[in-house]
């Protein structure tokens, strides 16, 4: 396949994620439902298939009787699509505990889609020192007996080290990916969020593969001109179709991006495992020791300044702040990163998103100013 | 050289000709926004008034909710660039642009060259808007032009503390019902419009000069409560309403020189 091919590959998987998850029935496999910082290697090494959900672009209309409208959209709309049957056959969702609105929605899932075992998973504020570690080892084991129940799949430890082998090097790809789109003005916003949203959709050893024959691909292309608008995005998610459509109309690049759905996921790899050495525990510690998000506590705030030097690192011109709306951590955050790009001479703006948005022309007319401003 | 700027605004339509870039040669403005015939109108206005034809202009640059759809310009450009252009004609010292619309509202930081440094606007809330005007207005049988008399003669202003213009109704019906003074209710009106339009002027950062522009600048009543909730002086910039479209007739003349 051509690059292109390639992309409308991606495309495709991105944009009907329901497909790919009953084809993987069909096939007989067990997938688990997940969103972000679940340790997928451990479904992964039980001979699951880990399936991201981060809702979808689309109306609340069933969920609303178990929330309020000024809530997460993420979230809302998760649970509609559990509402909705979307989620047929999937032998549970595992949720971790990173945010008020995510910590609300076992209780409600457990009565609005009772088919779809719900699994919680507890973090610890205080994920650093070893009491932190440890309750984090013990929410991966009883995630694991609850999977075990769930799925009737055991978990195979010696499975688990190669689990973690693959996640770390579909890691890597998708690292240079996301380089490569520094440099290649010609892959758009459409692709690029194609590829990080049908990661999710994929088992990660199939999606490696694809990506790896991309990459082959895109660096025998020429880089095409700059339009001298290169962007970098911070956020949970962004990657709704009409969003990248506007993007593009106005010639942005992305160059980076802080993105919880897209870079922030494969940022930081497990160590792996010496022999004998147990490696449940380099997957607590793979948690433990990530920085730099909204989820994760951090009292010296070391996000703000990551971000600018990424932003800086990949010679952007200015940084969008995807902000979800109703997203506490991330509006936490915003006003000091606001800040931090302003002193560094990079322009910034804020630009309000919603799972449920239907008319997005003054986020049209926002990006079109930030264009002439940064143009 | 005469180009042409033409606003499609939600409520009204607006059209300025500007002639070699330097001298505003007419102006127009109908009350009927996109989706009407207010710009058609409004643009065959501004040519009668300048004495021009179609043919005369050289370029024709639209701007404004409306702008996308109108397929008489040559090109179109978001109304915070236009904004900004036309009050950096208007005010040159000025470097932050308050602008209430008849649905949003937005907050424009200008750097030295009249360049846009920073912008802010409203999430799509009619709350603290020209519409929020509108509603209470009718509410109180007023005509909106009149809602400036009432509010400046004020002596004790009202709180209305409702964020939502449908809540904010019903606290207005209910002072009402209380048979409070009229002028202590329509300042109350108005500084409840200049406290959300304030809190997000200072999410862009205020600089002086400060401008106001949109048609709710002719009102007093709320850029003195602006000025008051902002301690900066707050300063209507001449032809407030047409902002936009002067913008889009100053881009139109630097694409064509």
């Amino acid at each position: 396949m051509n690059t292109a091919e390639l992309f409308e590959q991606f495309h495709k998987i991105a944009l009907n994620p329901r497909a790919q998850k009953d084809a993987y029935l069909k096939d007989g496999e067990k997938v688990v439902l997940v969103t972000y910082y679940v340790p997928e290697q451990l479904i992964h090494a039980m001979g699951a298939i880990p399936f991201h959900t981060y809702g979808g672009d689309l109306p609340v209309n069933e969920a609303k009787q178990y929330f309020p409208a000024f809530i997460c959209s993420v979230m809302q709309t998760m649970l509609e699509l559990g509402m909705r049957g979307t989620f047929e056959g999937c032998s549970a969702i595992v949720i971790p505990s990173l945010c008020d609105s995510l910590k609300c929605i076992g209780q409600n899932w457990k009565y609005a889609v009772p088919s779809i075992p719900f699994i919680p998973l507890t973090y610890p504020q205080n994920r650093k020192p070893d009491y932190g570690a440890a309750f984090t080892r013990a929410g991966y084991e009883r995630m694991v007996r609850e999977l075990e129940a769930a799925t009737g799949l055991q978990l195979d430890e010696t499975r688990l080290k190669e689990s973690i082998r693959i996640y770390n090097e579909h890691n890597a790809l998708m690292r240079e990916f996301s380089a490569l789109c520094a440099e290649y003005p010609q892959v758009t916003a459409t692709q690029r969020s194609d590829v990080y949203k049908s990661a999710g959709f994929m088992k990660k050893e199939e999606h490696a593969q694809l990506l790896r024959e991309l990459i082959a691909c895109m660096k025998q292309e020429v880089a095409q001109k700059s339009s001298g608008k290169r962007i970098y995005i911070s956020g949970i998610l962004a990657d709704a179709p009409e969003w990248n459509r506007i993007l593009e109309d106005y010639g942005l690049q992305v160059v980076g991006d802080d993105i919880l759905a897209c870079s922030r996921l494969y940022r930081d790899d497990c160590r792996m495992p010496e022999d004998g050495e147990d490696a449940m525990d380099a997957l607590v510690r793979l948690y433990c020791d990530k920085d730099h998000c909204s989820l994760l506590y951090d009292e010296k705030k070391s996000r703000v300044e990551f971000i600018v030097q990424e932003a800086k690192q990949r010679k952007a011109d200015g940084v969008i702040l995807a902000l979800t709306k109703f997203c506490d951590p991330e509006e936490f955050d915003n006003p000091m990163i606001k800040d931090a790009c302003a002193e560094a001479g990079l322009p910034c703006v804020v630009i309000e998103m919603d799972r449920q948005m239907q008319n997005y022309e003054q986020a049209r007319t926002i990006m079109e100013t930030f264009a002439d401003m940064i143009g | 050289m005469y180009t042409l700027g033409i606003d499609i605004g939600s409520t009204t339509s607006k059209c300025v000709i500007l002639e070699d870039g330097k001298m505003i040669r007419a102006m127009s403005l109908v009350t009927a926004g996109t989706g009407t015939n207010g710009p058609a109108q409004a643009y065959e206005q501004v040519l009668q008034s300048a004495g021009l034809t179609q043919a005369d202009l050289d370029y024709v640059v639209a701007t404004g909710y409306g702008r996308k759809t109108y397929e008489a310009a040559d090109a179109q450009m978001s109304e915070l660039t236009c904004h900004a252009k036309g009050v950096y004609f208007q005010n040159p010292k000025c470097r932050t642009i308050i602008d209430i619309g008849g649905q949003d509202a937005k907050v424009i930081r200008l750097n030295e060259n009249g360049g846009i440094a920073d912008f802010v606007m409203n999430d799509k809330c009619a709350a603290g808007t020209g519409r929020f005007l509108d509603v209470m207005a009718g509410l109180l049988q007023m005509p909106v032009s009149d809602l400036q008399k009432y509010a400046l003669a004020a002596k004790e202003p009202v709180r209305i503390s409702s964020t939502c213009t449908v809540f904010a109704e019903s606290e207005v019906i209910s002072q009402l019902s209380q048979n409070v003074d009229m002028a202590n209710l329509v300042a109350g009106i108005c500084n409840s419009v200049a406290s959300r339009t304030a809190a997000l002027a200072k999410r862009a950062g205020i600089r002086e000069t400060v401008c106001m522009s949109g048609g709710v600048a002719q009102n007093h009543g709320v850029l003195s409560a602006l000025s008051r909730e902002l301690d900066v002086p707050v300063v209507e910039v001449e032809y407030a309403q047409y902002m936009g479209a002067l913008g889009a007739a100053i881009a139109a003349y630097e694409k064509v020189i």
